[in-house]
């Protein structure tokens, strides 16, 4: 098997003496270098779900089965860069010092568009250009399986068409493993070949779209289709 | 101007001429030299301790119970109260002096350097987990970093409290230092040597913490205030 399975996942939450469900029993296969996009509405455990996928968190029930060993980067909600390192810093920060190339840095700068922000620190970066200097952290990893949770929430839309067009070029050309969190139904569309629709601590829906590897045109009717499909299924039980 | 006796308050004058006799005869330079050799070696020796019992104190969050309160005990306890036990225990040579004060800076910056080790965010040690770090590595690449401005306060708090404790320490049996130059002076009734000694005392702690708040500074570059300087 490979990838990840996820097999009647549970977790919960206790809050001031209550328990509050979270996921109730997801099962899933995560497939290898694919891209799986996670979508639900917001609260609806879509974090919860990768911090498990990812070691993060303990399931309070159910199994997780990992395929073949996987070197995992991570790009949380948040930026969460080390405030006393610099840009360059914060990128190479999962990387031992001859891991990576000075050329390569700055190539992974430039293709998150920071160029001439090598040597400033976090609290002098934007809240976008944070997270783009965390996205550059996990591409400078050269990870065979890339969690992201939200990881372009924070961009305009033309940064972030920019960043969804250096995902597909990164899966394609490492061939790695993504999941990927978002509750913009136009980037699930736009990204995935598996979208994962979550509610209410379960599964509800999957649905898996055709392998084409390029940007693909949203305004072609089968995505119109599709994103009506989605967002009937997301609006339903409500 | 014959406003205070020239016995409970001399002169500036009469300071400074003196002040000038003891540069010229170099008893001063030798009382600094031995006064500052005392109170980095009793410094160095609570930092590293202070630090070593921190770090365990973060990475083995139970370990915390087995001092914490012996630690709080003796960060109530005056350190000049213990000389006696001290002087029986350790007799009147420069382990005396050195213990009284690694105990006066012990206690600062202990506090400060747990403070910043268990502070640490538990969102950016996530990141090295996600990195696959060990523990050790955990602690060296985030944990560390992260406590510098606490350390570092921690570390200049604690010297200021090194000189401090130099009169307590040179009362145990010295015959040089700055301490034991004061308490001479006061024996032999020189209020002008007496304050001599705490101008030079009080020049020097500010000259070390100067120097100080200026490596913090390189240290920290910029990336984060710590609103010391
Ligand atoms: N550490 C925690 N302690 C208690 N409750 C938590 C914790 N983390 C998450 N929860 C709860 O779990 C539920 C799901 O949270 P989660 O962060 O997974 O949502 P999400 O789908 O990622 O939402 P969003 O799209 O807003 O990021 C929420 O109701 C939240 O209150
Ligand atoms: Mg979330």
């Amino acid at each position: 098997m490979a990838g990840i399975e996820l097999v009647k996942l549970e977790k919960h939450y206790v809050v001031e003496g209550k328990t509050i469900p979270v996921l109730t029993g997801i099962n899933l296969q995560i497939p290898e270098e694919r891209i799986t996009v996670i979508l639900g509405k917001s609260g609806c455990g879509k974090t919860t779900l990768l911090r498990l996928a990812g070691g993060l968190e303990d399931p309070d029930g159910g199994s997780i089965h990992y395929g073949l060993s996987q070197r995992t980067a991570f790009v949380f909600q948040e930026p969460r860069l080390m405030p006393w390192l610099d840009v360059t810093g914060n990128i190479c920060f999962g990387l031992k010092r001859q891991e990576i190339h000075r050329d390569e840095i700055h190539s992974i700068i430039h293709t998150v568009g920071l160029d001439g922000f090598e040597k400033a620190y976090p609290s002098q970066l934007s809240g976008g250009m944070q997270q783009r200097t965390a996205i550059a952290r996990a591409l400078a990893y050269h990870p065979s399986f890339i969690m992201m949770d939200e990881p372009f929430a924070a961009l305009d839309y033309f940064t972030r068409e920019q960043m969804q067009r250096e995902l597909l070029r990164v899966w394609k050309s490492q061939k790695a493993s993504i999941l990927f969190v978002t509750h913009s139904i136009d980037e699930a569309l736009l990204l995935g070949h598996k979208i994962v629709i979550i509610e209410k601590g379960v599964v509800k829906t999957e649905f898996e779209l055709p392998k084409a590897g390029d940007f693909r045109n949203l305004l072609d009717d089968k995505f119109i289709m599709l994103k009506r499909e989605i967002i009937e299924n997301l609006n339903v039980a409500v | 101007m014959g406003i205070f006796s020239t016995y409970v308050l001399p002169s500036p004058g009469k300071v400074w001429g003196s002040f000038q006799k003891m540069l010229l005869s170099g008893e001063v330079f030798r009382d600094i030299m031995i006064s500052m050799g005392r109170v980095f070696k009793g410094f160095a020796i609570a930092f590293v301790l202070a630090f070593l019992l921190g770090m365990i104190r973060a990475m083995i969050p139970a370990s915390g119970v087995f001092y914490e309160y012996l630690v709080q005990f003796f960060r109530n306890v005056p350190p000049l109260s213990l000389i006696p036990l001290l002087i029986l225990w350790c007799g009147i040579g420069e382990t005396t002096k050195t213990v009284i004060i690694v105990l006066a800076s012990f206690f600062p910056m202990y506090l400060n350097i747990v403070k910043g080790f268990t502070g640490c965010d538990r969102k950016l040690l996530e990141v090295g987990k996600v990195f696959g770090y060990s523990r050790l590595k955990q602690f060296v690449k985030i944990t560390l970093p992260y406590a510098s401005a606490d350390i570092l306060v921690g570390m200049r708090i604690g010297l200021g409290y090194s000189w401090r404790a130099i009169i307590g320490a040179e009362m145990v049996a010295a015959s040089s230092g700055l301490g034991h130059m004061i308490l001479f002076a006061q024996q032999m009734s020189r209020t002008d040597k007496v304050i001599v000694g705490i101008l030079v005392i009080g020049l020097i702690g500010y000259g070390t913490d100067r120097i100080f708040g200026w490596a913090i500074k390189k240290l920290l570059k910029g990336s984060c205030e710590n609103g010391w300087n």
